[in-house]
């Protein structure tokens, strides 16, 4: 069995279907050319809307890096996330790190995202009882 | 919409999907996660107590279907709302969450 092309046609089966690709971004070389691998492959689908995450950022450095990459890769950039020790915390205690602490770094960063995914796909909040 | 999120394992795609799920159903819009993980682990990332069980969907809702021009599409073979409706779970915040298919590694072709 061959799970690259396995891996590859999966990613193919569901990367057809989607309005956007969010692509998580750790500031090491590594993570980002294997996160990057999705994106030719995305774009060959037809799919426009492809986003880049930094993730686990502990430093400026990091952060550039991770722009860097974005840049070199024509990819838009949407979200800095810095390193949170909430994750691991609400990991260990079996828990949504949103409900460990709502005022956790990352979450104010992923409130971001979530504003630019509304205001970008134009998508409305429904009222409880609404269509 | 429609959004998927890829990145390396361990990158933190699981932690994002979730917070970013919990964080669009606070502001009202109605979200459904499909973990699509072999090793699936979005429901406690979602706030889902341990030990809470989930059916995952059997492969057999997808049906591989060559259209005119030759090319492959994938046609669910029973609606939507009756899929979420056998195999979906409530998590916090009012998301529903569906979990695909483990990669079954005995016997798997």
């Amino acid at each position: 069995m061959d799970m690259e092309a396995s891996i590859e046609h999966l990613s193919r089966g569901t990367l057809r279907y989607v309005d956007a690709l969010l692509v998580v971004l750790e500031p090491y070389y590594r993570s980002m050319e294997t996160a990057g691998r999705t994106v030719p492959l995305a774009r060959e689908l037809g799919l426009k809307h492809i986003y880049g995450i930094g993730n686990k950022l502990r430093s400026p450095q990091d952060e550039e890096a991770v722009r860097a990459y974005c840049r070199n890769h024509d990819l838009q950039m949407i979200a800095a996330v810095p390193f949170d020790e909430n994750v691991t915390e609400a990991d260990r205690t079996g828990r949504a790190v949103i409900d460990y602490d709502a005022a956790s770094p990352i979450v104010a960063e992923l409130s971001r995202v979530a504003d630019f995914l509304q205001h970008e796909f134009a998508v409305k909040t429904v009222e409880a009882g609404g269509k | 919409m429609k959004i998927a999120v890829s990145g390396k394992g361990g990158s933190g795609k699981t932690t994002i999907s979730a917070t970013l799920t919990r964080l669009l159903a606070r502001r009202g819009l109605p979200v459904l996660a499909i973990d699509g993980d072999p090793n699936p682990n979005l429901l406690q990332a979602l706030g889902v107590g341990p030990g809470v069980e989930i059916e995952s969907i059997p492969r057999s809702i997808v049906e591989r279907r060559e259209d005119e021009t030759g090319a492959t599409r994938h046609v669910l073979t029973r609606p939507v709302a009756e899929i979420i409706g056998q195999y979906g779970l409530k998590a916090p915040d009012g998301v529903t969450v569906l979990v695909g298919t483990r990669v079954d590694h005995a016997g798997a072709g």
